[in-house]
């Protein structure tokens, strides 16, 4: 799946998801969506079983310690990246 | 007396001590306890044989919390100063020079030169920190609302430590009843039944809370604004109450910042970057790390995990060789739009973001001793300097 594509699709969980308003001029795929808020620690446990599931990819407590898993283009960077690997 | 064994073999390592610490709260028949890591069971003497099945209905329902799960506890060491120590039994050391008294579970007075080294810690966050976070002082009562603790989600992350106050009753009956039996008996707790208005107020657990509740409704300019305060807490944290590392009642000095996200983390790593060169000033052993709050809740993993995960709990843990272990005398805490949200603070359109650096001078001045005695004159070239100027310009 193309980087745009997981972007597109998280994108639009994490908006309808935790109500981010349209009109949020500071959201974006290189927001940090913890430390602006978006996301809380059981927000969080949502949005990585919503990437497991919605991408056939599984995030390891390793990964989520050594990567930069904060932005929704770093998570979808993280994505891509796992189903590039897959056998 | 009854001994009851509970495997812990699901529990993961790295939570052991925590389950340890969360013993103490775990039944009211449970006389002691011990945590044997080598067979990995957990040792309970009860008080009777009839409270046993309860006792240990108890005891797995608390183990199953730290049982193993995705969520694990990694540590991250941000910086580590290691420094041959002799063991000083500083407690021991502090009695005998009448420098500190016990009154009471986890209460101590404080004199001499550990009171010394605590009036040199706040001089010393005034101008290393407070200043060059041009933070605002604030002054807090030493009780807060009930009702602002449920708003900070307090009960429902540390319900366990939460020291309530209570006045009797505003009836004339009931007050004159009490002032007789204390006339007749002295007091005790009997003298309080029936005779106790509900709790509304709890002494402050931590200093920062006042600061929210205070700041409800307002709109904040960009950046935002920083805060310092310093403040008498309580935590009852059972058997856990130990010399100067667990104190029921002890003194808290925090900064905290309320603004845009990147306002506060970027002072937040500020404040972390002094505290470790204060460290290396003060050649302090010990580490700054990762850490986790010990939530008292059934969904203790998955918030432990996550400040983990974020960085969101940082520690400067200090050096105890007399106890063998290290203990917390200051953190780092990034809390999201969680208070903004709950007291309505804005910046913008958005709910500020806050975080919070705190020390526990207690704790402080406990490692001091226990890593460098009690003698000043042969303490780290650094700490001694800053000791005398702060002495010089009190007139000491």
């Amino acid at each position: 799946m193309e980087i745009n594509e997981i972007e597109t699709r998280l994108r639009r969980f994490v908006r309808q998801h935790y109500s981010v308003p349209e009109t949020d001029r500071e959201f974006s795929d290189t927001v940090n969506l913890f430390n602006y808020g978006y996301v809380d620690s059981f927000g969080a446990v949502d949005l990585y079983a919503f990437v497991e599931k919605e991408f056939s990819v599984s995030i390891s407590e390793a990964d989520l310690v050594t990567m930069p898993l904060n932005t929704i283009h770093e998570i979808s960077t993280f994505v891509a990246q796992q189903q590039t690997e897959k056998p | 007396m009854p001994q009851l064994k509970v495997p812990i073999r699901g529990v993961n390592p790295n939570h052991l001590s925590q389950l340890e610490y969360a013993l103490t709260f775990v039944s009211e028949d449970i006389l002691s306890y011990s945590v044997d890591r080598v067979n990995l069971t957990v040792k309970v003497d009860v008080k009777s044989d009839d409270a046993c099945k309860k006792v240990e209905q108890k005891v797995n329902e608390l183990v199953r919390r730290y049982e193993h799960g995705e969520s694990g506890l990694t540590t991250h060491v941000y910086f580590r100063q290691d420094r041959e120590l002799p063991v000083i039994d500083a407690w021991q050391g502090l009695l005998e020079r009448k420098w500190i008294t016990p009154v009471g579970e986890g209460h101590t007075v404080l004199r001499g030169l550990a009171a010394n080294l605590v009036a040199l810690l706040e001089a010393k966050i005034n101008t290393m920190f407070a200043r060059a976070f041009n933070a605002e002082r604030e002054y807090y009562p030493s009780t807060i609302l009930c009702e602002t603790l449920g708003r900070t989600h307090h009960f429902t992350s540390f319900p366990e430590h939460i020291d309530f106050v209570a006045h009797l009753k505003p009836d004339l009956a009931v007050i004159s009843s009490f002032e007789s039996q204390c006339r007749e008996d002295g007091w005790s707790a009997e003298a309080h039944k029936g005779r106790m208005a509900s709790h509304d107020f709890a002494v402050a657990p931590s200093c920062c809370y006042h600061c929210y509740e205070g700041m409800e409704g307002w709109r904040l300019d960009p950046p935002g604004r920083s805060v310092t305060a310093t403040l008498g807490c309580h935590r009852y944290e059972g058997a856990n109450h130990r010399s100067l590392s667990r104190l029921r009642a002890f003194t808290m000095r925090e900064v905290v910042w309320l603004g845009h996200p990147d306002y506060v983390v970027e002072s937040r790593h500020k404040a972390e970057d002094l505290i470790v060169q204060w460290a290396r000033d003060w050649e302090l052993a010990g580490t700054f790390e990762t850490a986790n709050d010990s939530f008292f809740t059934a969904d203790y993993a998955v918030k432990a995990s996550f400040q983990r995960q974020q960085h969101a709990k940082k520690e400067l843990r200090l050096d105890i060789p007399a106890e063998g272990q290290s203990i917390s005398v200051f953190s780092s805490n990034f809390h999201g739009t969680t208070f903004g949200k709950a007291f309505n603070i804005s910046l913008g359109d958005r709910p500020v973001t806050s975080g919070c650096v705190g020390w526990g001078y207690e704790r402080w001045a406990y490692a001091i001793f226990s890593q460098f005695g009690f003698d000043s004159n042969l303490w780290p070239l650094k700490l001694r300097e800053d000791l005398q100027s702060h002495n010089l310009a009190q007139g000491q």
